[in-house]
């Protein structure tokens, strides 16, 4: 029986690990600050993967699994889609495909002051920026970017939402531009918003093109 | 001391084994786990919001539904539920989504021996295959005890009914390491020396029993070479191993 335990290569950076796989010695990285992003844990004096993906380190310190899925991990920062489940008086109650649900403060438009507040019905789709995403509390989404200004977020009327796995979003949103969306945007017109949790909205100016291009995008996923 | 096993397996040979994850189209995480001829379907939702009334809040919940092939749900069914909660509760980190549950559905699609085995196996793929975070994976295994006082593994239905006493073990599986002494180890022994379940029917001796678990332990290092296979090709695939 071979002695697995000899086998332990430089690094497991760029390489499928499995939860439990302990990725980084941190014993030998003193005095460093490192910053560990979805999918891993420390362990003692150890960082140890949670899940299963490919290790990831973006220069100089951070860290993380790269893995696809089809539930989403909220991270602040992320663009999304999310779709109202319920009002209340301070925000809209609204599913991001997370563990827990996303609130929307009402005022979180641009110009948004309580005499004009926007009416969503439950189902309406939203084109939203997560602003914070801490541990053991809902998310907090906003329409506007971080200067205040609505740069395209918000209601999405019309068109059709199809949900992917978050590889897949990732893939789409990736730059240079994905060669699926490239090579879609020279047969066909249609305009297109990806949510980094899962979720792709499609509009076009007919139904016969919002189709071929939903079955495109899903069917890029190998 | 040779033994007669009905297929031609030696004493501590396993059945050919199959695994597919990604299978079922609306679960969030699913896996198709064969032994031989028995074959489990495991399926999870979440994490969900929410947790039920006597759970507690602070940590995440795993509900198991097990639905057998045929027949109505009984105390059996209940029991395996139960043993698959507290195995799947062990392995998984609890505290990293609090106040969420997560389903986990075993449907029996066959049942020829080591039932309970190949479910744990295929839940906890299930599990990776959603990506809820887990300190490692659970590698289950059965040996039973002959009247004759031998041990063998992954017996066939006829041979479990044959035998006088069996055990379903769960092991953690081989972790792989950058640390240079190897796996991490808890008070001085390696993870891979620990045990997550153990659940015996019959009687066996004490020597029995722990010939057993060296016997269960060794298995378990082809199992966690069989998962971490599957696990590093792509999702969609299916994957037969020997």
């Amino acid at each position: 029986m071979e002695n697995k335990q000899s086998s332990s290569p430089a690094s497991f950076i760029g390489s499928t690990v499995i939860p439990g796989d302990v990725v980084l010695d941190l014993s030998s990285m003193a005095n460093q600050t490192i910053k560990l992003g979805d999918g891993l844990r420390e362990d003692r004096d150890a960082i140890s993967a949670m899940k299963a993906g490919t290790l990831r380190c973006k220069k100089p310190n951070k860290y993380r699994i790269e893995s696809c899925q089809k539930r989403y991990v909220p991270c602040a920062g992320d663009t999304v889609l999310g779709i109202v489940v319920d009002s209340k008086r301070d925000d809209f109650l609204i599913d991001i495909k997370g563990p827990a649900l996303a609130f929307l403060p009402v005022l979180a438009f641009e110009g948004g002051t309580r005499r004009n507040i926007p009416k969503f019905e439950v189902g309406t789709l939203l084109y939203l920026r997560v602003v914070k995403a801490k541990f053991g509390m809902n998310p907090e989404l906003s329409c506007t970017d971080a200067h205040g200004k609505a740069a395209e977020f918000g209601l999405l009327k019309d068109g059709y939402m199809f949900e992917t796995s978050t590889g897949l979003s990732r893939k789409l949103l990736s730059s240079p531009t994905c060669p699926v969306l490239e090579s879609l945007g020279k047969k066909l017109p249609f305009e297109i918003a990806v949510g980094l949790n899962g979720r792709v909205w499609v509009n076009a100016a007919s139904p016969h093109t919002i189709i071929a291009a939903a079955n495109a995008i899903m069917n890029s996923e190998s | 001391m040779e033994v007669d096993r009905e297929d031609g397996r030696s004493q501590n040979q396993l059945r050919p084994l199959a695994c597919s994850r990604s299978i079922l189209h609306r679960a969030h995480g699913s896996a198709s786990w064969s032994q031989g001829d028995t074959k489990v379907l495991a399926a999870v939702y979440g994490p969900r919001a929410g947790t039920k009334k006597n759970e507690n809040p602070e940590k995440a919940c795993i509900e198991v539904i097990w639905k057998p092939k045929t027949g109505q749900i009984g105390k059996l069914e209940k029991e395996y539920e139960m043993i698959l909660k507290r195995t799947l509760q062990s392995i998984c980190i609890l505290t990293v989504n609090p106040n969420t549950t997560t389903s986990v559905m075993i449907q029996v699609v066959n049942d020829d021996g080591a039932l309970l085995p190949s479910a744990i196996n295929a839940a906890c793929m299930a599990l990776v295959d959603a990506g809820i975070p887990m300190r490692h994976l659970a590698v289950a295994i059965c040996c039973c005890v002959a009247r004759s006082g031998l041990v063998i593994l992954d017996p066939t239905k006829l041979e479990e009914q044959k035998m006088k006493a069996f055990a379903y073990l769960v092991f953690p599986n081989l972790v792989h390491s950058v640390l240079p002494e190897g796996s991490p180890s808890v008070q001085g022994e390696p993870i891979e020396n620990g045990i997550i379940t153990s659940v015996t029917h019959g009687t066996m001796s004490v020597d029995d029993y722990f010939y057993c678990l060296e016997r269960g332990r060794a298995a378990s290092t082809k199992l966690s070479d069989f998962l971490r296979r599957n696990l590093q090709q792509q999702p969609t695939n299916s994957s037969k191993a020997g």
